[in-house]
């Protein structure tokens, strides 16, 4: 794939490919468009809704966009820049100004998103086209090689910038329950965001920098919920003698999974992770006298602020956050209170996984777990313990998701097992890995991006999950090693001093 | 010098299945020697070497370490405890470097135990104590100097995987070095080096004896390291010992010269081309 050429291919050659992508968009397509199932009272009239005229303009649109993509291939900057920009401003005015037109109906699709996703390509051929036109020269560095150098220059500049950066997001961060737009709807999306952004930065740990890939992550966190909750209820311990009880609890799990699979790597290792994951949550379903099964856990006491219950009306001689503050400054009570609060320890909770993630790469034992995901056999012969390195790993990552674990339960006040499937562990990792494995700031943009971006757009409902699985795909294709994939040495020769 | 060899292996034996890779082999190497083991291909050499440095578990025999540090018997140690603690180091056929990692973390990977115990096993270097930052600096001194004898000093920075084959190769030895072993093992390390390099091999090889005054047990095809560097030659063919000696015995002995050219013309076997 990589060895083509920005030499010129032979004309009937695109004409074949355009035809063949046309062919298989409309194999694909001619059963699962094309032919849909009425339910309800259409379905008396006729069971069957055909829909071939969608089914063409999907094939259509592919034998286009190919055509678009091999004549750029080619060399035809020109001619792909006017056409791309011809057909997206086309589509565009269709959809705008003509919704009803039976032209319009008859040559694109009744919804509206596929037609915009065609403006799109369009668009973005086109401007591709337009670039490599005025920058020729670098259209001739093509390929999987120059894309990856490309991108990992980015990665390295966007690191670059988050060196300095990376407090201003942590203060804009801070300043958000301040701002004017900040309500509720936006604090509870940050909350969750933020959330995860723990957990990926737990998780990298353990995938990140020791190269273990850990299909079962959410059983941490589940630990550390439960651990928290059962605390609370049954000894009625307050949330922060138990936040730190939680994630050992939960990094004693991390040790118990990680013996059995010391000898483990890739994909054996993954299997046995994802198993570990749906025992602790079958534990939790089935153990009904310990952990209340299904029905889960109710009443679990929420945080206050060093003692101040975060409640409207404190029984008598007792204070609540609102009347305490009060005494200083009057205000007035706000269920919001609580939510802000809560927002900020999550935001300490994540800053504490992140500066020490920062920090223990750079010591011994950080160095050691990237040597392992390197080379294990390299590492032995070095004298490095390979079973204690791994477990510490485990642990630690494991550790870091007990603490979000517990936040979660009392964020909640209810925890069950629903909240700990296997989707959990899918999407967290997915945030290290579509981030770039090892990259603090890429976790943060993968988080937003997948948990941030699809609550945002809700409005979207069933197209949702497909831009999630499409984006997931491109990562895949364009960029392997995640979107911000770029190492720094964790210690340079040249600023140690001595000679240069 | 009547103190105990360095090294001592004695009937060492290893089976896989119904294949004796290592069949019975005795030898000893000294401190401040390069001892070869030289053979044809399959003659259990990279066998041996996976033995002594705890890679596989011999079938039988003894393997004893002895130098200032203790005496270690090397069958009954864990690999890593085997680098860690009988300070013996390694190299690999096909270079085993950490290659997503920088020339100079590479090195200090390679000092890990003593950093770990500099840092408190983390926590002193967790709150950032001076007693770690010292190590560091004093590893980070050791990697230099390993880095000015193989002449990447000006490559510290850079992945080690993108360095050309004949620098992964001296980056290999220089990171067993930095972890002060007493008993270095190579594993054909001159294997795809040009002519230049190969000489700039010899030099290093030479020095890291002479003036580290530590044990050297080469593998190594390329007879003209071999003979030029080596003081001592075992020779095994299939799994056992044929030879032993100064290089000069060596290449005269004619189990050798059978071993590698084939059996000569008129003997009993009939002449294997």
């Amino acid at each position: 794939m990589a060895a083509r050429s920005s030499a010129s291919v032979p004309a009937n050659d695109i004409l074949r490919q355009s035809a063949l992508a046309g062919l298989l968009v409309f194999g694909l397509a001619v059963a699962l468009v094309g032919v849909r199932i009425q339910d309800g009272s259409a379905a008396a009239l006729a069971p069957l809704h055909f829909r071939f005229d969608d089914v063409l303009t999907a094939a259509a649109a592919a034998a286009l966009g190919r055509f678009g993509v091999l004549l750029l291939r080619a060399g035809l900057h020109a001619p792909v820049a006017a056409g791309g920009a011809a057909v997206a401003l086309a589509v565009a005015l269709a959809q705008w100004f003509a919704p009803a037109h039976p032209l319009r109906l008859a040559l694109l699709f009744d919804v509206a998103m596929p037609n915009w996703l065609i403006v799109a390509f369009a668009a973005f051929l086109a401007l591709c086209a337009a670039w490599r036109l005025r920058h020729a020269p670098v259209a001739v560095m093509q390929g999987a090689d120059a894309r990856e150098s490309v991108m990992d220059h980015l990665g390295a500049q966007v690191q670059r910038i988050a060196r300095f950066a990376g407090p201003l997001i942590l203060l804009l961060a801070i300043a958000l329950p301040l701002m004017p737009f900040a309500d509720r709807r936006l604090i509870d999306i940050a909350i969750l965001v933020v959330t995860y952004i723990m957990l990926g930065w737990g998780l990298n740990i353990v995938v990140g920098l020791a190269g273990l890939l850990d299909l079962g992550y959410v059983a941490f966190y589940a630990v550390g919920a439960y651990s928290y909750a059962l605390l609370a209820q049954n000894f009625g311990l307050n949330f922060w003698i138990c936040l730190p009880f939680a994630g050992i609890m939960a990094a004693f799990a991390g040790v118990l999974l990680g013996f059995p699979v010391l000898r483990l790597r890739g994909d054996y290792l993954a299997i046995v992770t994802l198993g570990f994951g749906e025992m602790i949550r079958i534990i939790l379903l089935n153990w009904y006298q310990f952990t209340g099964g299904p029905n889960g856990l109710t009443g679990i006491p929420r945080p206050s602020f060093f003692g101040l219950p975060f409640t409207a009306s404190p029984p008598e001689g007792t204070h609540s956050f609102h009347t305490f503050v009060s005494l200083i400054w009057p205000i007035e009570f706000s269920p919001n209170h609580r939510v802000v609060f809560l927002y900020y320890v999550i935001l300490a909770l994540a800053m504490i996984t992140n500066l020490f993630t920062l920090r223990i790469r750079r010591l011994p034992i950080g160095r050691a777990w990237e040597a392992l995901r390197e080379d294990e056999i390299a590492c032995r012969s070095l004298g490095i313990n390979p079973t204690n390195t791994k477990l510490t790993a485990f642990a630690i990552g494991a550790g870091f998701g007990g603490f979000a674990g517990a936040f979660f339960a009392t964020r909640q006040g209810f925890v069950s097992p629903e909240s700990f499937s296997f989707i959990e562990s899918a999407v967290i990792l997915a945030i290290v890995v579509l981030g770039g494995m090892g990259s603090q700031i890429g976790v943060v943009l993968a988080a937003v991006l997948l948990i941030g971006l699809p609550e945002f757009f809700r409005d979207l409902h069933q197209y949702r999950m497909i831009a999630f699985g499409a984006a997931m795909v491109g990562i895949m294709l364009w960029r392997p090693a995640g979107l911000l994939a770029h190492r720094e040495p964790t210690l340079r020769l040249s600023t140690q001093g001595g000679p240069p | 010098m009547t103190a105990a060899p360095l090294l001592t292996v004695e009937h060492l034996t290893m089976r896989f299945g119904g294949l004796v890779a290592v069949d019975d082999v005795s030898f000893t190497a000294e401190t401040g020697n390069i001892t070869a083991i030289i053979g044809p291909n399959g003659a259990g050499k990279t066998t041996l070497f996976n033995c002594l440095t705890g890679f596989y578990a011999p079938t039988s025999g003894r393997m004893r370490l002895a130098h200032q540090g203790g005496e270690f018997l090397l069958e009954r140690m864990e690999g890593f405890r085997i680098a860690a603690a009988a300070k013996v180091a390694r190299t690999f056929q096909n270079i085993r470097l950490f290659r997503g990692m920088s020339v100079l973390e590479n090195l200090i990977v390679a000092q890990h135990n003593e950093l770990m115990r500099a840092s408190g096993y983390t926590l002193a270097g967790l709150f950032g104590l001076g007693i770690y930052r010292h190590a560091e600096a004093r590893a980070v001194e050791r990697a230099r100097y390993w880095l000015d004898r193989v002449g990447l000093t000006a490559r510290a920075d850079i992945d080690a995987g993108s360095l050309p084959y004949g620098d992964q190769r001296r980056l290999e030895i220089a990171r067993a070095m930095c972890t002060e072993p007493q008993l270095l093992c190579l594993d054909e390390p001159a294997a795809g080096l040009n002519a230049r390099e190969t000489g700039d091999l010899n030099a290093l090889l030479t020095f890291i004896r002479d003036t580290h005054h530590i044990g050297v047990l080469l593998i190594e095809h390329d007879m003209g390291v071999v003979m030029s560097i080596s003081d001592r030659i075992v020779v095994l063919d299939y799994g056992r010992k044929i030879a032993e000696g100064v290089p000069a015995e060596v290449r005269g002995n004619p189990d050798v010269i059978r071993a590698y050219l084939g059996e000569e013309q008129g003997s009993e076997m009939g002449g294997a081309a």
